[in-house]
Parts: C-alpha cells; sequence; structure tokens
C-alpha cells in the first residue's frame, strides 16, 4: 500500500493549523455589536471624521484589490510510490458496511486521492439502504476531537503499556466484556477468546419484541418484510425513521405505488408525530398508555369481540384497521415499537392469528441485531457497585450517557479495578475509564457483520487509519493473549475451511465478497413454531387496567439525530427534523391545547423564543423548550432520546455544544460547555404515564426552517388525492383527470366556443411564453427530475447527501434561527388544515381571516413531504433579472449559477417563486462564527469536501446545480466509452441516495428513459405550474389510500 | 541517429537469435572470438535492463570482471544464462554460492534465449567495453535538443527607465539653475539700468507665472503625461492574471528537453493520467524509477539531483536496492515503511479554484495536442507557462494545433479556442445518439442547421460557452 504520509500531500496547514487559523484569521474579530459601537459616546470626540473614514476605506479596497492579484504559490505533491489503483482526480468506490449498534447499512464509500468523502447505500448489496444518519457518518472520519492514541486517563499512554496492564488486570479476577450487540462472528469470538463473560445492552433496548418471540422458539427480533405488507398497522413504531435497524423504507415504498397493482394501506397509533405517522394513511391519536388497549382491541376484533377501554373514535380506527387487517391476512404487518412485554406479546398474537409469521415475518432467519440483555446489564452494574468486578471491557457502547440508570453505572464504574474502553472519543464512558484504547474508525478498520445468519458483509477499510489507533478485535486478542492479533488476518482465517461451503481463503471468493461487500455461507437456520400458542391472557389484563395521569410522556429518536452517536455531527445536527424542522435542539412536543392551557408560546420566530418547560417522570427531570407539535395527541408530550450529550464537558466535537451568537461555545454556570437539549436516557427505565409538566418562566429559541405548517389552501403547490379517486380517473390523459388538472389561464377569447367570453375561457399555461424558449426540448440533453410524493416519506436522505456532496456550508442554529440556513435541498412539510375559504364562507368569517385560520394545522393532520430544490425552469425568473448574467440557462436545461460573476444583488433569490435560492452572508470557512462546526473551516474536517465543487466565497448566491459536476462526469465518460448515456449512469446525489426511490433523475430528451416515462405520467405536474416558468423538475400526485373499502 | 540505429541492431539480432537458435555449438573457450559489435547489440537487447558491464550494480550484479570470478567450467556458464535454475541443479558450489548470495536481493534470472555463439559475443563486448561515461553523453543530441532559454531579459527596459528618470532630474535642475541665473542676470540688468527689480516670489510661484506664459506647450506636455500614465495603467491592469512565461523554481533541476527530446520519453508517460483524469498528473517518484534506477547519473546536472529523486523514495545507488523504514537496504521495490521528504512541486499552470479543468476532456475526446497549451515542452527546462504567440508559432512543427490571440490561461483564451475548435464525432455513440435526436425532431432540424451555417459544429455551439461546463 501506500506510504501513508501521502495522504497528507496536501494538508501543510495540517502541521501548523494555529499559525493557518491566525493567517485565516477572523472577519469581525470584535463581538460588539452595531448599535453598542454606534452609541459610544467616545466616538463624538473621534478626530476621525467621515470623509476621513471613506478615505481609508478606499485605500483598503485599492490595497485589497493589489494584493489579490498576487500569484499565489501552489504546492504540488505527488504520490511518492502511487497505489497501483488511485489516480488523482478519479474517485474510487469500495463496498463496506456500517453499523454502530443502531443502524445497519451495505454502503459504497466513495474516496477521493484516498479520503473517503460520500458515503451512500450499496444497491447491489443486500436490501439495507443507508439512511441519514449513515449518509452523514462519513463526517466523523475527520472528527478533530478522535482520540489519537491510547490513553491512560487524559495521558498518552503506549499500546505496549495498555495491553500489558490489561492482560495483567484481565488475568486476575472477574472479567467482564460490555458491549453493544455484536454482529461481527469474528469479535464473538475474539471474546470468547478472551474468555470473559459477554454482556451486550442496546440504546433503545427491543427486549419485549425479542421476548415475544419466544412463545414461537426463538431468540430473537424478525425479519420484516414489507414489501409484502398490504396493510401495515403501527402502534407507535417509526419503522421509517428509528425501529430497529431502520431499513424498511424501500420495501414499505414499492408498495407505496398507485398505478401497481397493489397499494397498501398503512395505520399508525401513536401520541407524537413521528416520521412514520406522517406518511400513514390513517392516523390515529393515542395515549401511551392506551397502546397496549389498541392492540388487545385489534386482538379482540379479529376474535369477534369488541373494543373496550378506549374513546369512540380511537376505537372505530381500531375496527377498521383490524378489519382490513383481517382482509390482508397472511399480507400484512402489525408492528409496535414500545419496550413493554404485554404489548409485544399480543401484537405477537395478532400477527400469528393473521398468519403472518412465515409469509411477511420471518422468525427461521431473524435479525441477529438487538440481542441487548437488560437484566444481564442491570445485575452488572449492580455487581460492580459491589465492587465484584475487577476488568471492565467496554466496547461500541456508551452507557455512562445511554443507560438509563447511567448514574449507578458511573458510581460502580469507579469501583471497578481496570476499566478499558475501546470508544473512538473521550467521551461520557471513556473518559472515565482506567484506559481507552481507541478502536478505528469505521472507514479505516476491517470488519465483518452479519445481520442475518448465512450472510456476512465486510467492512473494508477505505483509508489508513488517520492516527494511532487500532481494531477493536484486535485489542481484545492481544489482551486475550492470542497468538494471532491481526485483525485482518483473523477474520480471513475465520472463514477458512469448515466454516463456509465456498473456500473463502481462496483469493478469488475472497476478493470477489471484499468488492461486493458481502457473502453468503452455510448457516443453519432457526425452525420455529408459528403454530406455538401465545399466551396472551395475563398481558391483555395488564393492558385493560392501564391508565395515565394528566400527562403522559413517550420518548422517540429523531431521523437525523439517532440515539446520540452523532450528535457532533454538524450536517446531521443541521438537517431539520422530517416532522418538525428544528435545526440543533431538543424540545418536549406538545399539542396545542396544553400549551395553551399551561400558557406557553406556542408561535415560534426569530424574536419569538419557546417557553422552556420542566418535565418529571419517576423522580427524573428535564428542561426543555416546549415546541408546538400538531398531531400530538392531548395530554402527552415527547421527547427526543439522543441529545444532552457532553454533559461534564467531555471532550466529543466542538460541534457537540451549543455555540452563541459569535460562534463562541457557550457555557453552564459551573463553565461547563453548553450541551444541546436534554439526556432523556433516563426515561426510559419504565412506563411514564404519569408525568408533571411545569412552566418555568425561562424562555429558549429553538431554530427552524419551517416555521408555517400548510399549504393555505393552495393546490398548486402540492396535489394531493385519494386511491379510490384516483383509481376512478387513472386511465385519463396527462392534464385532465380532476386531481391532477392542468392549470389554465383567463383569456379574452372565446376558448371553448360557447359564444360567451367568461371566466371558463382558459388557455393551458403551455400557450404562453412571455420569452423565447431554450433550445431544450428535443434537443441535445434535458436533465429532469421526478419526485415521487407518494413514495416519499420525507426522511432527509436526501438533504444529507446533497449537503455533503456539494459542500454546502453549515451555518449553526444562530444563522438557522435568521433564516440564513444554506440546504440547497429542502423538504417542505405540510399539514392540512380544517380549514377552508367554503367554511370561512359558511360561518361568515371574511377571506383574509379565513386565510390566517387555515395557517393552523388540523389537530391531528394529514402529512405531505415534499423536497424541494431548484426547479431548473426553462423559463426561469432568476435568469431574466441578474444585472450581470450570473446565472444563465444551458442547452442541457440547467439553471447554471456561475459564482465568480455573481455580484450578490440578490435579485435572484427575490424573484425565485420556489425560493431555492441562498446567499453566502459570510466567509463561513473562514469566519469565526462557524470555526465549531463549519466542515470548511476546521483543517482536519474539510478533508471531506468534494474537490469536484467550488467552496462558495462570501457574497455569492447558490443553489441546486442538478449535481452539474456528476452529469459533466456522465458526459465524460458516454464520450470516452464511445456510446451514448445509459439512462441510470448518471444520478444526482439526492436520487441516488433516496432509500424510498422516490426520485428519479435522467434525460428528459431520452425517450426510453425512466424520467421520460413518469413525466408523461398523468398523476406528473410542476408544482406552481399556472406561473408558467416549465421546470425540468416534475412532481407526481400523492396518492393516500384513505377511503374504506 | 544512434537510437535507430541501435534499434535496427536489435532487430537484427532478433532475427539471428530466431534462425540460430538450433544451431550446433563449436566447442571453444567461450571467453575468446566472439564480436563484440554483436555482443554489444545482444548485450542491449537482453542483458543492459539488469546488468551493467562494470561493477555498478543495477537491477543485478555488474558484469565487470567477471572472467576473473567466474571459478567454474564454461558449460555452466552457458547454462546459467539459458536457464539459472538448471544451472543451480548441477549442485556446483560457485554457481551455489552466487545463488546464496544474490538471489535473495535481486531473485532469479530470466533464462534467456541466447545459444552458446551468441553467449561468446556478448562475454566478448563484457570483456572489451566502450568507454561509458555517462556524463559524456551525445554531444549531437543535446545540438538537436537544445533546452531554450526563455527568460525575458528585462533588466534593459529597467535600466532604460532609470536612465530616463536621471535624466529627467537633471533636466529639472538645469531647468531651474538655468531659470535662476537668468533670474539673477535679469536683476543685475535692472541694477545696473535702475530699473525696477524682480518681485521676491518663490519658485513655485515664479513656476506658475512661467507655466501661464507658456500655456500651450505645458497643456502638451500634461496631455502626454496623463496619456502615458493612463497606458502605463491601462497595460497593468490587463496584465493582472496574466503569467506568461512563469516558470517558478523547483525543487529539483528538471529538464524536459533531455527526458522529452534527447530521450523521446513521451508526455504521457509521465504525466500519464492526462487521459483518464482531470488532473496530468506530476509524476510520481515511482514512475522517475522506472528509468533512474538504472540512470544515476545526470547528463547536466551529475549525481545531484538525481539523488534527490533517492532521498525521497528510499533508494540506494550504492547497491541498486530500496531502503526499508529501519534503514536496510536490499529490497527490490520501495517499502512503505520508509519515509522520507516527498519532492515538493511548484505548480505552474495555476487556475482558479471556481474552475473545472479537465486533461481527459481535452486529450482523449477532445484530441488536443498537448503542445496547443503548453507550448513545445521538450525544448524547457522546468515548466513554464508559454505565451500564446510562442504557442501559435509552433504551427510548423506541430500541424494542427489552434491558432489562438489571447494570452494563455486566461479565460478569453479558453473560450477563444472553444469557439475554433471543432468537436470530432466520428464514430462516437455518444454523438450518434445527440445526432439521431437532431435529426428527428423540428426542432432539432432547426438547431442542426444552425449549427451548421459555417459548415462546422463548434465546441461552443454544443454548449461549449455555458458557464456551468467550467464553473461549478
Amino acid at each position: 500500500m501506500a506510504n501513508n504520509k501521502i495522504y497528507w500531500s496536501g494538508l501543510d496547514e495540517l502541521e501548523g493549523t494555529e499559525a493557518y487559523q491566525s493567517v485565516q484569521g477572523q472577519e469581525f474579530p470584535e463581538s460588539q455589536s452595531v448599535d453598542e459601537f454606534i452609541s459610544d459616546e467616545r466616538h463624538s470626540s473621534s478626530t476621525t471624521g467621515r470623509r476621513d473614514f471613506l478615505k481609508f476605506m478606499g485605500f483598503s479596497l485599492t490595497a485589497a484589490t493589489l494584493a489579490a492579484c498576487e500569484t499565489p504559490v501552489i504546492k504540488s505533491i505527488p504520490y511518492v510510490n502511487k497505489p497501483e489503483d488511485v489516480t488523482p482526480g478519479v474517485a474510487n468506490y469500495y463496498a463496506s458496511t456500517y453499523y454502530d449498534g443502531f443502524d445497519y447499512a451495505n454502503i459504497l464509500v466513495k474516496t477521493r486521492e484516498g479520503r473517503p468523502i460520500f458515503v451512500k447505500g450499496n444497491k447491489a448489496s443486500g436490501k439495507a439502504k443507508a439512511n441519514t444518519r449513515v449518509i452523514g457518518s462519513v463526517m466523523g472520519l475527520y472528527d478533530s476531537a478522535r482520540l489519537q492514541g491510547p490513553m491512560k486517563g487524559n495521558d498518552v499512554v503506549s499500546w505496549a503499556d495498555l495491553d500489558a496492564a490489561v492482560a495483567a488486570s484481565a488475568d486476575e479476577g472477574r472479567t467482564v466484556v460490555l458491549s453493544n450487540t455484536v454482529l461481527s462472528p469474528s469479535l464473538n469470538k475474539a471474546i470468547d477468546t478472551l474468555g470473559a463473560e459477554h454482556v451486550q445492552y442496546d440504546a433503545v433496548s427491543h427486549n419485549a419484541l425479542r421476548a415475544a418471540q419466544s412463545s414461537f422458539g426463538v431468540d430473537a427480533v424478525p425479519s420484516y418484510d414489507f414489501s409484502k405488507a398490504e396493510v401495515v398497522v403501527s402502534i407507535a413504531a417509526d419503522f421509517l425513521g428509528s425501529f430497529l435497524t431502520s431499513d424498511y423504507d424501500a420495501d414499505y415504498s414499492s408498495l407505496r405505488n398507485p398505478e401497481g397493482d397493489k397499494h397498501s394501506k398503512h395505520f399508525q397509533f401513536e401520541s407524537t408525530m413521528s416520521l412514520t405517522g406522517t406518511n400513514a394513511d390513517v392516523r390515529t391519536m393515542v395515549s401511551p398508555s392506551e397502546e397496549g388497549k389498541v392492540a388487545a382491541g385489534i386482538l379482540s376484533v379479529l376474535n369477534s369481540g369488541s373494543v373496550s377501554g378506549l374513546e369512540e373514535g380511537v376505537a372505530n380506527a381500531v375496527k377498521s384497521a383490524a378489519a382490513a387487517l383481517k382482509a390482508a391476512s397472511g399480507r400484512s404487518i402489525i408492528v409496535a415499537g414500545s419496550n413493554d412485554d404485554d404489548i409485544q406479546t399480543i401484537v405477537a398474537a395478532i400477527n400469528q392469528k393473521l398468519g403472518n409469521y412465515g409469509s411477511t415475518i420471518d422468525l427461521s432467519n431473524p435479525s441477529l441485531a438487538y440481542q441487548g440483555d437488560d437484566a444481564a446489564v442491570a445485575s452488572l452494574v449492580a455487581d460492580m457497585n459491589a465492587g465484584k468486578v475487577s476488568t471492565l471491557i467496554i466496547h461500541g457502547c456508551n452507557p455512562a450517557y445511554d443507560l438509563p440508570n447511567a448514574g449507578e453505572f458511573i458510581s460502580g464504574l469507579a469501583k471497578v479495578k481496570t476499566s478499558v474502553c475501546t470508544n473512538g472519543l473521550a467521551d461520557e464512558t471513556a473518559s472515565r475509564c482506567t484506559y481507552i484504547a481507541p478502536d478505528h474508525h469505521y472507514l479505516e478498520g476491517w470488519n465483518d457483520l452479519s445481520l442475518n445468519a448465512g450472510k456476512i458483509d465486510i467492512a473494508q477499510p477505505a483509508i489508513q487509519p488517520l492516527f494511532d489507533t487500532r481494531s477493536a478485535g484486535s485489542s481484545i486478542l492481544t489482551w486475550a493473549g492470542a497468538e494471532q492479533t491481526d485483525w485482518y488476518s483473523y477474520i480471513r482465517t475465520n472463514y477458512n475451511g469448515s466454516y463456509t461451503s465456498a473456500n473463502m481463503y481462496s483469493d478469488v471468493n475472497w476478493n470477489r465478497a471484499v468488492h461486493d461487500g458481502t457473502f453468503t455461507i452455510d448457516a443453519a437456520s432457526q425452525a420455529p413454531d408459528y403454530s406455538a400458542t401465545v399466551n396472551v391472557a395475563s398481558a391483555l389484563q395488564n393492558v385493560a387496567k392501564r391508565s395515565g395521569g394528566a400527562m403522559q410522556l413517550s420518548t422517540y429518536v429523531k431521523g437525523a439525530m439517532g440515539v446520540g452517536n452523532h450528535v457532533a455531527n454538524p450536517i446531521l445536527q443541521e438537517t431539520p427534523d422530517p416532522v418538525s424542522k428544528i435545526t440543533w435542539d431538543n424540545y418536549v412536543t406538545m399539542s396545542r391545547s396544553d400549551m395553551e392551557n399551561l400558557g406557553l408560546n406556542t408561535y415560534l420566530g426569530q424574536a419569538d423564543a419557546a417557553s422552556v418547560v420542566k418535565v418529571t417522570s419517576n423522580g427524573v427531570s428535564v428542561e426543555l423548550p416546549a415546541f408546538m407539535q400538531p398531531g400530538q395527541k392531548q395530554g402527552t408530550i415527547s421527547i427526543a432520546l439522543g441529545y444532552g450529550r457532553g454533559a461534564n464537558g467531555e471532550n466529543i466535537g466542538k460541534a457537540a455544544y451549543q455555540t452563541g451568537e459569535n460562534g463562541e461555545t457557550l457555557s453552564l454556570e459551573s463553565g461547563l460547555p453548553m450541551p444541546i437539549g436534554a439526556n432523556a436516557f433516563p426515561f426510559t427505565s419504565g412506563a411514564n404515564y404519569d408525568v408533571q409538566v411545569e412552566k418555568i418562566g425561562a424562555e429558549y429559541s429553538l431554530a427552524s426552517t419551517q416555521m408555517h405548517g400548510t399549504a393555505m389552501g393552495r393546490d398548486s403547490v402540492v396535489k394531493e388525492t385519494t386511491l379510490a379517486a384516483f383509481l376512478s380517473e387513472a386511465d385519463k390523459p396527462k392534464g385532465e383527470a380532476s386531481w391532477n388538472k392542468a392549470p389554465g389561464l383567463n383569456v379574452h377569447e372565446d376558448v371553448n366556443h360557447d359564444g360567451v367570453i367568461d371566466s371558463r375561457d382558459k388557455k393551458s399555461t403551455n400557450a404562453f411564453d412571455l420569452w423565447h424558449s431554450h433550445a431544450v426540448e428535443e434537443v441535445g440533453h434535458r436533465w429532469g427530475m421526478s419526485i415521487d410524493l407518494t413514495k416519499c416519506t420525507g426522511c432527509s436522505a436526501c438533504v444529507t447527501a446533497c449537503h455533503i456532496e456539494n459542500n454546502v456550508p453549515v451555518v449553526g442554529k444562530d444563522e438557522v434561527l435568521r433564516h440564513r440556513d444554506m440546504h440547497w435541498m429542502r423538504i417542505d412539510r405540510y399539514y392540512s388544515s380544517d380549514y377552508s375559504l367554503e367554511k370561512g364562507a359558511e360561518e361568515g368569517v371574511g377571506v383574509i381571516s379565513s386565510y390566517a385560520k387555515m395557517e393552523d394545522p388540523s389537530v391531528n393532520p394529514q402529512t405531505v413531504h415534499m423536497p424541494m430544490m431548484c426547479q431548473h425552469c426553462n423559463h426561469a425568473p432568476c435568469e431574466t433579472v441578474c444585472p450581470v448574467a450570473a446565472t444563465t440557462h444551458s442547452n442541457e436545461g440547467l439553471n447554471q449559477m456561475t459564482y465568480n460573476r455573481c455580484i450578490g444583488t440578490r435579485y435572484c433569490a427575490n424573484n425565485c417563486p420556489y425560493k431555492v435560492r441562498r446567499f453566502n452572508w459570510f466567509n463561513y470557512k473562514g469566519h469565526g462564527k462557524f470555526q465549531n462546526f463549519n466542515p470548511a473551516a476546521d483543517s482536519l474536517t474539510r478533508l471531506v469536501l468534494n474537490p469536484d465543487v467550488t467552496v462558495r466565497a462570501r457574497g455569492v448566491m447558490e443553489k441546486c446545480s442538478m449535481c452539474v459536476q456528476r452529469i459533466q462526469e456522465g458526459k465524460l465518460d458516454a464520450k470516452k466509452a464511445n456510446s451514448a448515456i445509459k439512462d441510470g449512469a448518471i444520478s444526482t446525489a439526492c436520487a441516488e441516495s433516496c432509500p424510498a426511490n422516490a426520485i428519479t433523475f435522467g434525460d428528459l430528451n431520452d425517450k426510453a428513459s425512466q424520467v421520460r416515462t413518469i413525466s408523461e405520467n398523468n398523476r406528473s405536474y410542476h408544482a406552481l405550474e399556472e406561473i408558467g416558468v416549465k421546470p425540468n423538475i416534475f412532481y407526481m400526485t400523492k396518492v393516500r389510500n384513505v377511503d374504506t373499502h | 541517429m544512434k537510437r535507430n540505429h541501435s534499434l535496427k541492431l536489435i532487430a537484427t539480432a532478433v532475427f539471428t537469435l530466431i534462425t540460430l537458435q538450433f544451431s550446433s555449438v563449436s566447442a571453444q573457450s567461450i571467453w575468446e572470438g566472439g564480436d563484440v559489435e554483436n555482443g554489444q547489440s545482444l548485450f542491449n537487447a537482453n542483458c543492459a535492463s539488469c546488468h551493467k558491464v562494470t561493477d555498478e550494480v543495477l537491477a543485478a550484479p555488474g558484469l565487470g570482471g567477471l572472467k576473473d570470478r567466474w571459478s567454474t567450467s564454461d558449460d555452466l556458464l552457458v547454462k546459467w544464462i539459458q536457464n539459472p535454475q538448471e544451472a543451480a541443479e548441477s549442485g556446483d558450489k560457485y554457481i551455489k554460492s552466487i545463488v546464496d548470495r544474490y538471489v535473495g536481493t535481486y531473485g532469479w534470472m530470466a533464462g534467456q534465449a541466447v545459444n552458446a555463439d551468441e553467449i561468446k559475443d556478448i562475454l566478448a563486448y563484457v570483456q572489451n567495453p566502450p568507454n561509458m561515461d555517462a556524463t559524456a553523453g551525445d554531444d549531437s543530441l543535446s545540438e538537436q535538443c537544445p533546452t531554450v532559454d526563455y527568460s525575458t531579459d528585462d533588466s534593459n527596459e529597467a535600466s532604460s527607465t532609470l536612465w530616463f528618470v536621471l535624466l529627467f532630474i537633471l533636466f529639472v535642475i538645469i531647468a531651474v539653475s538655468a531659470s535662476g541665473v537668468k533670474r539673477s542676470l535679469t536683476d543685475h540688468i535692472a541694477e545696473r539700468d535702475g530699473g525696477e527689480l524682480l518681485p521676491d516670489s518663490s519658485y513655485l510661484q515664479r513656476f506658475k507665472a512661467w507655466a501661464w506664459n507658456n500655456l500651450v506647450f505645458v497643456s502638451l506636455i500634461g496631455l502626454f503625461i496623463v496619456a502615458y500614465g493612463v497606458t502605463v495603467g491601462y497595460q497593468a491592469l490587463m496584465g493582472i492574471g496574466i503569467y506568461d512565461n512563469y516558470s517558478p523554481e523547483q525543487p529539483v533541476a528538471f529538464i524536459h528537453s533531455v527526458h522529452a527530446c534527447e530521450n523521446e520519453i513521451d508526455c504521457k508517460y509521465c504525466h500519464n493520467s492526462a487521459y483518464d483524469s482531470k488532473h496530468a498528473g506530476i509524476p510520481t517518484t515511482n514512475v522517475c524509477m522506472n528509468c533512474h534506477k538504472a540512470i544515476k547519473k545526470g547528463k547536466r546536472t551529475g549525481e545531484e539531483e538525481i539523488a534527490k529523486i533517492y532521498a525521497a523514495i528510499g533508494f540506494d545507488p550504492a547497491t541498486g536496492t530500496y531502503v526499508d523504514g529501519d534503514g536496510n537496504n536490499g529490497h527490490s521495490l520501495p517499502q512503505a515503511s520508509f519515509v522520507g521528504e516527498p519532492l515538493k512541486w511548484n505548480k505552474v499552470h495555476n487556475l482558479p479554484d471556481h474552475v473545472f479543468f479537465s486533461h481527459q476532456q481535452h486529450v482523449s475526446v477532445g484530441g488536443l495536442q498537448c503542445q496547443n497549451c503548453h507550448g513545445d515542452v521538450a525544448t524547457y527546462s522546468v515548466g513554464r507557462i508559454a505565451p500564446v504567440e510562442e504557442i501559435n508559432g509552433l504551427v510548423d512543427k506541430f500541424p494542427g494545433l489552434i491558432q489562438l490571440s489571447k494570452p494563455t490561461l486566461t479565460m478569453g483564451w479558453c473560450i477563444e479556442c472553444h469557439n475554433k475548435a471543432e468537436v470530432d464525432m466520428a464514430e462516437n455513440g455518444y454523438y450518434d445518439e445527440m445526432h439521431n435526436r437532431l435529426k428527428t425532431t423540428l426542432r432539432g432540424n432547426e438547431e442542426l442547421r444552425r449549427y451548421l451555417e459555417d459548415e462546422k459544429i463548434t465546441v461552443k455551439e454544443l454548449g461549449g460557452w455555458e458557464c456551468s461546463k467550467c464553473h461549478y
């Protein structure tokens, strides 16, 4: 392999960070505000007059201009001994696997000059697709807080000393390995070699789900196949966002297909508005204590009984869900998210009754994830506190943060003689251990992972380890005194000979497996007894007895943040929550009526901060701002897990802490840096059916990228219909069906030949042209995209992928609060409103007041997610107003943005009907305000930047380029291969990262292309079609399966 | 040329080789009676890539003094050359000693397809090598491949400006003194004649008075000065971003003319990613070593410059082997454990960050010659930016160069070329598909007609002037 110093060849800064930073400087080093400055009395006595000031400014301008003319001397350092497969300027892709104890995905890693810069799902290997968190995980590699070598407390120690100490300690007394669910067969084997107890736990426990399967003789969480589930009932399971290994989007979306034979129907029962809930056809609000009754009700209806203990609306929804399930026996799935034995037992019984086991739910080859044992970890914590553990090896988990009884764990850890942690950061757990033996980042090391028996996925290094880290497996083997400690050889030997039918030890097979990222081996499947009796009697009794107090609490996991593993990842922090659209924060979601009762502020804005509430349950309390969430069941609140990391000021990354108006890290009264949000894991110890919520009078600003929630009766932005309405007009040509009528403009001309010129005389917008049209249609390429609103789940993988691919700056909470977020792609989320102009007319409310009322979403609204980016209009309003022609149209249909021409008038942004243009208010890479989180501002993190995309300077506009760098590359490849561009050969970052396949990119002039076919579909429309800007982006009408049948 | 001559010889040698493959061998001492000239060509064809005729180690021990060293039978030497492994199996002690000593470091020699007669010729050559002083070189080659000194001597210009300034100061002094003399003379005359003395006034007042009296003259001078200032200022401003003749010093005094002209190494041998990547690439040190493992002495710079490559990659020229991280030599390949200081070149052709330029687009697809942008690099020492006039003048030497007028590496230059350059679409499936789309639609027909008004399709017509072809 390459000489490892080569990877640093472009990075003089790396060595002289401080010097470099000082050169970069700060634009406005003073933190004084303008108001303070002007009001300073001393200025009146100043001798510098206005004219002098202008002279100075003029001089500075000239000086700066001349200084800019100097030729910069750029060093160009070639490889010393170039690796054969690396060509500078050409990307390499490596198949690998992501697993962090919460998410699992088969991925492809894109590297440039040996640096991983982009992660995407590996479509060729398994169904697991990369979600938002996995796509963003590449940032973690370049986290400057990563440990650079083994540590003893705060001191650097050598590997040899660490190994000697740990091995000696492990030989005497009781040794325990505490880890997340280990999915690596080799690591499990290595831990066995150590001869120590192995305790596994998961941050989000699924013990109850696993226990419920034990009736069938299998101790594992099932494998669900949503691609066969025509009816899906979810009781508070966020399976599109964070349930189990959350890789169900693709299968689920494959049945969200109105043109297909089958279109699934999805019922959701939940208290807070989850991402999955926003996608449900029928969403019913139930409080956490009622979840069991919903399950019991469904089982009862299936057994021809009645629904009891639920209010009428919920009971009716339960009945219709049960009816739909029954009609789709064997082709349905019911899942529950709660870690409650009773609920999961009833759900298992329902699935059994429906015959779903063996068809949509598989226990013969179950998921191997979530093997955590809550009881074992509880007794371990007790033993630790009793001083019964002498050596504790912690791998891949952060119990000092995410155990419900983290406090007890911490006190117990202090009593363990030797504790060693393999985490790569000195996080809550690692910083309290005797030793830290940092593991490689997942992109640096080898691993084998197996989510399902028989399928081994390989994680391979995409870069040489940046620091003096070592594979955890190798560490454990060393401590076990094994002869073979090299992790790669160990893994390979593991698949030698009898372990597998294919001779993996042959180079050919192994290389094939590494290339694909996966291979199969012979493995015995489980033999579940699906006909075994599931004893639900006690469970039914238990759930019937449950009742809640005035307020109940549920915890959930946010799409971008997960369980807190990515807390220092600025791109994921800035990816808006798919539902609330809030960035950089944690909050309590509440219903409007509850907030009004408590006198809390329901309106958020730049100057309107949220009210802080104190939530207390089971003796645990947190203080968090309250956020009004439409769809939140009255009498319930919800808090996301994964926040409040680094409460003790641990060095887990600069972006993990709150920053102020000038980019400085904010401090608590104790002087420690201020964490983002509060840790809700202490609430996960049990049910929170009776919690206290009090207003404490404080205020706190929440930064949201979308303030208003509804489309306010407009029907040309989002189009939606019901499945029945769609089917009744499914054969109509495009533009004629009632749910997707082409807009017409009134003309003074008798268009319909009825002898009168009136409002019915309309012409298609295509008939009007204010400008000469561009020679785009049917000439050369016309790049276009279609987005199916029926398939789009709003998961935001595209937003993150776009952010990383296009070097979009991270601007931080303060700037988002000022609506200066830079996302090229956003997902607009619209709630339905109960109000309408018609209703207003009936009630005698004026039009303006009616619109104001239409701004309020329903109590339990229907939701639609609409990805929005530059629409690449063929009659782009931005292009005509640019005074310097910095934005122009290409003959391939792209709206081009030329940064070096832009002078920053922002005229274009004002004239854009879609509001997708972003202005660079700052020099984000150099300004002090962004040093804590903007990737381009950190000399290490900047390695993640895409070298094919300019890092924009201050004062220019930017926006979606339709990944023009990929288009240009694809065209070049085709020209070199002497062939036409194959449909699908070029893809944008958003399209290729969409787990639901909602986004299709291609050449609209290619008659055989998928995007062309879709654009001609009768569900296709342009957003704001009536204004006639002729976009190249098509949306497809959302179809909801809400009709009873 | 010598090179062609030796190529011919090699061809002949190979031919002879094939024909003589099975001919019988006369049993004489193989150390005598060989044909030196034939031996030389055989040696160059078969042996020279690993052996030198001196003591010097290349990829294998040098053959100097072979006759004195070879202490076993002649037959075994023939066998050793034809099939070393088989020779080793003979169990001969001497052979075993050389196997033990060298095979570990240099590996087995490949068996050579030479017969005993040819070996005799080779040995004759090895015993009587010509003078192999590398520095002597071949002067005729240097004459054919001069390294042109392009550095523009602007010291004359600077000194003439200095002279002008000095003359101007002198002129002012003379003028001022003359006016002073004139004034005192006038005063004296006035005093003598009893007239009125001139009023006492400062130089400035007097200059003003003089200027008013000579208004036309002063205006013309003023106009001239302003015009001069504007011209100089305009030229200075227009020169911003133009780096003609920019040729920074480099860490190694690399001479392109020696490599590309005298040794006829193709540009793409070293800048090999030009075909596959946006970067042409600066040759990596291991590429240098392909030749410099053998060529240890530069023709003009001796050992000093080449030693810098060795320092970077960890090569010990004395043993001809690579050094590892622990400082041990004897490795036949570069060692990853060796950490040296890589060569840090100064980039010559700098484009701003917001410009995307792809070599493969221009070289692989566009079929441009390197010289069209870089000039006749084979006459350079280190890299430099060739002025456009110089490149235009190369058209006789390199037919097909596109003639441009704007300064090299400016955007005007790029788009001028995009306007002039025709796109070669022959037998390219990509363009066939584009053509089909134009042919089959009304709108496409119009476009096609517009393209073909001047009977050629230029890059500009296909969108080569659009912003996001280069800026994104």
